[in-house]
């Protein structure tokens, strides 16, 4: 067969190739034709076998045929499985775009078409679904968490703004308050500079004092001496005033006598008569002399009398002023005792009051730092408060998109 | 011619100023030194404060003196015997003392006359036992 084949295809095939048939073999011609539509895809034609006059050919026509219909045959039906196959394509992947816009990735893929072709097309959509459903199991569970911590976050940043806010608050406060104990601690300086000042004014005047109390010391010494010898000369005149006192009385003794002999001379007189009146004016004489003597003498007697008593009351007030002196010199004594004990009082006051205005400018001038630190830590509690209000703008605006996220995850069922 | 004039003596008890005739009193002593029984303190003239001067007068009997306690002897004086007067007898009558024998205008001013023996006789006789 394969020679009887050969010198006839041969030329059929030559024609074919030449693209023209044989003007000798028209048959030939007409089934090169025929092939060629074959060829472009044309199975609808038949060639009539019993029109060929060489049976060769008509052989061939018939294989032609033949192969045609086996040809189209299998084009139909692989135009049928393609048709199919296409269908299962379309609705797997209708269903899958169905199932995403549905978001129900609980169930499986169940296609109407049943052809082996479409098992890894199924088995790939079902490892993309169970990949999603992973994926959006995962990404759930993320928007979960994500809007919990967001949340978390959220509650944080407003805790930390409030706190921040309560911060600022109080660091203002602080501040003014420093500045109020800057401004104190300068009034602070000043009095104890000016207390520094009194107490050395004071320690001046003490020490005047201390001078004044001794020269009062001296002076009272002066005082009691003087008093002893008041004393003793007030002794010495009371002794002459007695003696004084004891010459009048016997001065108003002898004045009484010689009252009483004028008298009895006047009344003697008087008896003689006449011739008694010289005797008797002689004795009137006397007698007013001895009355002016004993007037005399009472007056020096009062005189006396008060010289006692002013003598006596001058002995008390010298005794008074001994006395006087004696607990003035005491007082004196507990004066410098006293006086000695607000020196070095003073001395420890003005020693103190040194210290403290030291101490207060020192205070000072920390306090000023720490206004200066305190002010420095304002400005950065405000740029904190208002980052902690940008975290606070953040955290909400992620607690939305958090939410956002876990409401767009909720359209896919994965249960 | 000068009225004749009278001597009296001016003494003081108590307050009142009385006159006597100067020869009644025998001398002027002073109180302290005189015996305690010949002291006449209390009369009818009345009752001497200080005590100072007493008048020694004579009595009847003889070398007994008395001493009148007065106060002050003011001294000796004459007086016009016109100026003294004997005592009224409704005066006399009203003064239970019959010593006051009158009164002397001394300075214009009336001052009774007293008879001292029968002052100092009246004080013994007062003071003698019933």
């Amino acid at each position: 067969m394969p020679d009887v084949q050969k010198p006839q295809k041969k030329p059929a095939a030559r024609a074919a190739r030449n693209g023209k048939a044989s003007a000798a073999s028209p048959d030939g011609a007409r089934l090169a034709s025929y092939l060629r539509e074959v060829a472009g895809g044309e199975y609808g034609a038949r060639l009539d076998p019993a029109t060929f006059a060489d049976p060769a050919l008509r052989a061939v026509a018939e294989a032609a045929n033949a192969a045609v219909e086996h040809v189209a045959a299998e084009a139909k039906e692989a135009r049928a499985r393609v048709e199919v196959v296409t269908a299962g394509v379309d609705e797997a992947i209708e269903a899958m775009i169905r199932l995403v816009i549905q978001g129900d990735l609980s169930g499986s893929l169940r296609l109407g078409v049943n052809d082996a072709a479409l098992t890894p097309l199924i088995a790939g959509v079902g490892q993309v679904m169970e990949t999603l459903k992973k994926f959006v199991t995962e990404i759930r569970e993320a928007a979960l968490q994500l809007s919990t911590s967001s949340a978390e976050v959220l509650a944080a940043a407003t805790q930390n703004e409030s706190s921040t806010s309560a911060q600022a608050s109080a660091i203002h406060e602080t501040t003014a308050t420093m500045e109020e104990l800057k401004g104190a601690s300068h009034q602070i300086a000043e009095n104890a500079q000016m207390v520094a000042a009194i107490a050395e004014q004071t320690l001046s005047g003490a020490r005047t004092g201390e001078g004044a109390i001794k020269e009062f010391m001296g002076s009272m010494e002066k005082v009691r001496h003087n008093a002893v010898e008041v004393d003793d000369a007030i002794a010495k005149l009371s002794k002459r005033v007695e003696r004084i006192g004891t010459v009048v009385e016997v001065i108003d003794e002898i004045a009484d006598r010689s009252d009483l002999l004028a008298l009895n001379a006047a009344l003697e007189g008087a008896k003689a008569g006449e011739a008694g009146r010289g005797f008797s004016i002689v004795a009137a004489e006397m007698r007013r002399l001895a009355e002016n003597v004993m007037e005399s003498t009472k007056e020096i007697k009062n005189l006396i009398t008060e010289i006692r008593e002013a003598t006596h009351a001058a002995k008390e007030a010298a005794d008074g002023n001994k006395r006087m002196a004696g607990e003035g010199e005491k007082l004196g004594g507990n004066a410098i005792t006293a006086v000695t004990g607000i020196l070095a009082g003073i001395q420890e006051t003005s020693d103190a009051a040194r210290v403290i205005h030291l101490a207060t400018q020192q205070q000072r001038t920390a306090t000023e730092q720490v206004v200066q630190s305190m002010s420095e830590i304002e400005e950065v509690t405000r740029q904190a408060q208002a980052g902690s209000k940008q975290a606070t703008g953040a955290a909400a605006e992620l607690t939305k998109l958090a939410e956002r996220l876990a409401e767009l995850v909720k359209r896919f069922k994965v249960d | 011619m000068t009225d004749p004039t009278s001597e009296i003596l001016m003494f003081q008890v108590g307050a009142r100023v009385f006159a006597a005739v100067v020869h009644d009193a025998v001398r002027i002593g002073a109180v302290r030194e005189a015996a305690a029984d010949e002291l006449v303190v209390e009369t009818a003239l009345g009752l001497p404060f200080s005590r100072e001067r007493g008048i020694v007068v004579a009595t009847q009997q003889a070398e007994v003196e008395r001493t009148l306690v007065v106060d002050q002897v003011v001294g000796i004086r004459s007086v016009p015997e016109s100026d003294v007067h004997p005592l009224p007898a409704f005066a006399a009558a009203c003064i239970g003392s019959g010593a006051v024998t009158g009164f002397v205008m001394v300075d214009e001013a009336p001052m009774l006359l007293v008879d001292l023996p029968t002052l100092v006789r009246e004080r013994a006789g007062a003071a003698a036992p019933a």
